[in-house]
């Protein structure tokens, strides 16, 4: 039993269940996506591709020949998916999305229902996006040597990288490390809190993280960053603060609130390169300041999490790779 | 003569009990209506208050409560645990089975099969819509279960002596 078999295909409606479960098992590992439409072909995403799938599961580029979902299929879907209590993930489907077991995140869409400007509710689904979650355990193995300074202390780090370059998957991966301990680098593990705002770091599927963050780690799910930052450093005594995509307006005061009490703070923000950040004024005074130690660079040039550059408070670089 | 003395008092006897047990079956219904009440108030606890899942809120129910409607909410959360099943369709197959079992008549199961169109499809609000709905039929369903019960209880109870003493009268 492989996770999809496991963890998704139970919440499929019988008639798709039935369709992908005939995909071929190689393919099945290795698919990133699934996505039900009302009425288009039902189709995943393998290897950089979109594929339709057939009634018998192949994989195919042909229109016609596509298995049709229909948007009852959908509803029903979510409605397992849900496991029969829309009401209780009301909070997710405000949000766009809910998160299986197994951290895999189901993106929605349908008719937004607003309330006094707000959105109160998503109805009529007419896309499921079910995006199979892969935990790269050692994805950060590479970078977690920059960030250590000694055996029981970090330097406050800025990731810092384009979309998809795997930067929630190495926050993810280094909150692992530095929460459990790293016996490679005699690194005894520290007390972290998460804010996980987009729960993609934790993926926290009913308050209980789905991937491993580490032993000594505290979870704040779908909190709002500048909340959750100072709910943590009141009460949960933490040694690291980590938290995604920094740089929205009243991150500044609360990351300096946070290095003001001693915590070290790990977070990432979106750009090609420093330089980049300069233009962010919320982000430029952060740097002048010298709040991170280190900023680290990724790109996705050899694969998703390529190590760009490491430069230290003073724009000093550390690391850089050849090109 | 002795034989046939004994002979009318089991017939008696046995006319006097299926007037009894029908008697019986009359003032089932409006309990288990009026049990069905209490636990549909529960069940909006479970979702509203403990926000808990469908599944944990029916078997919190039927391992709460020790009346005879909670046969009910057992069955559908059995239903539930089955894989790839709605909430509408385990919640209509629990009362096609539990229905006659409970005393129930047809009317009755057609309102609570209408309740489990809507289960755990709807936000919170629907939710307790639906509950709310639901609650005030079963409670008109009580109100006619408990005029036929007192109409009929009676009239059954003394139909069956009666009828047991016309057939020995008969037979004489």
């Amino acid at each position: 039993m492989t996770n999809v078999q496991f963890e998704i295909l139970p919440f499929l409606i019988p008639g798709i269940r039935e369709v992908i479960q005939k995909i071929n098992i190689n393919e099945l590992n290795n698919m990133e996506e699934i996505r039900l439409r009302a009425g288009k072909p039902l189709m995943v995403f393998y290897k950089k591709n979109d594929w339709f799938v057939t009634q018998n599961g192949r994989l195919t580029r042909s229109f016609s020949e596509a298995y049709v979902v229909d948007q009852k299929e959908i509803v029903k879907t979510l409605e397992l998916m849900s496991e029969n209590s829309i009401y209780a993930y009301q909070d997710e489907i405000k949000s766009g999305y809910i998160t299986l077991r197994g951290g895999h995140r189901i993106g929605l869409s349908g008719k937004v229902v607003l309330q006094e400007g707000k959105i109160r509710n998503i109805k009529d689904f007419n896309g499921l996006n079910i995006r199979i979650a892969k935990e790269v355990k050692g994805s950060a193995k590479h970078i977690i040597k920059y960030i250590i300074k000694n055996s029981s202390d970090i330097y406050n780090t800025l990731i810092v990288g384009p979309p998809q370059c795997g930067k929630t998957t190495i926050l993810r991966d280094l909150s692992r490390m530095l929460s459990s301990g790293e016996t490679e680098y005699d690194f005894s593990g520290m007390k972290v809190g998460i804010v996980d705002e987009r729960s993609e770091i934790a993926a926290c599927c009913k308050g209980v993280p789905q991937n491993d963050v580490g032993y000594r780690t505290d979870v704040l799910d779908g909190c709002p960053k500048v909340l959750g930052m100072e709910m943590l450093l009141r009460s949960m005594s933490p040694g690291i603060i980590i938290t995604d995509e920094i740089g929205t307006h009243g991150d500044r005061d609360a990351i300096l609130k946070v290095l003001n009490s001693g915590i070290k703070i790990i977070a990432s923000a979106h750009g090609y390169n420093v330089t980049e950040l300069k233009m962010r004024d919320e982000l430029l005074s952060l740097i002048k300041s010298a709040a991170f130690e280190r900023y680290i660079v990724l790109s996705s040039r050899n694969g998703p999490g390529t190590l760009e550059e490491v430069v230290d408070a003073g724009m000093i670089p550390v690391y850089r790779a050849s090109s | 003569m002795i034989i046939k003395i004994i002979g009318s008092a089991l017939l008696i006897c046995a006319t006097s009990l299926m007037g009894f047990s029908l008697a019986a079956d009359c003032s089932k219904r409006p309990k288990v209506l009026r049990e069905l009440q209490v636990l549909m108030q529960m069940f909006e606890n479970e979702i509203s208050y403990l926000s808990n899942l469908l599944a944990q809120s029916f078997e919190r129910i039927y391992t709460s409560s020790k009346t005879d409607a909670s046969l009910l909410f057992k069955e559908a959360a059995e239903n539930l645990s089955l894989p790839g099943i709605t909430a509408d369709t385990a919640w209509e197959k629990a009362v096609e089975n539990t229905y006659s079992k409970l005393g129930l008549n047809k009317e009755d199961k057609a309102i609570l099969i209408t309740f489990g169109k809507m289960l755990g499809s709807s936000d919170l609000e629907g939710q307790i819509n639906n509950i709310n709905l639901v609650s005030s039929q079963l409670k008109l369903q009580e109100m006619k279960a408990e005029q036929m019960r007192q109409k009929n209880e009676k009239m059954y109870k003394s139909l069956g002596v009666l009828s047991g003493l016309a057939i020995v009268v008969v037979l004489f």
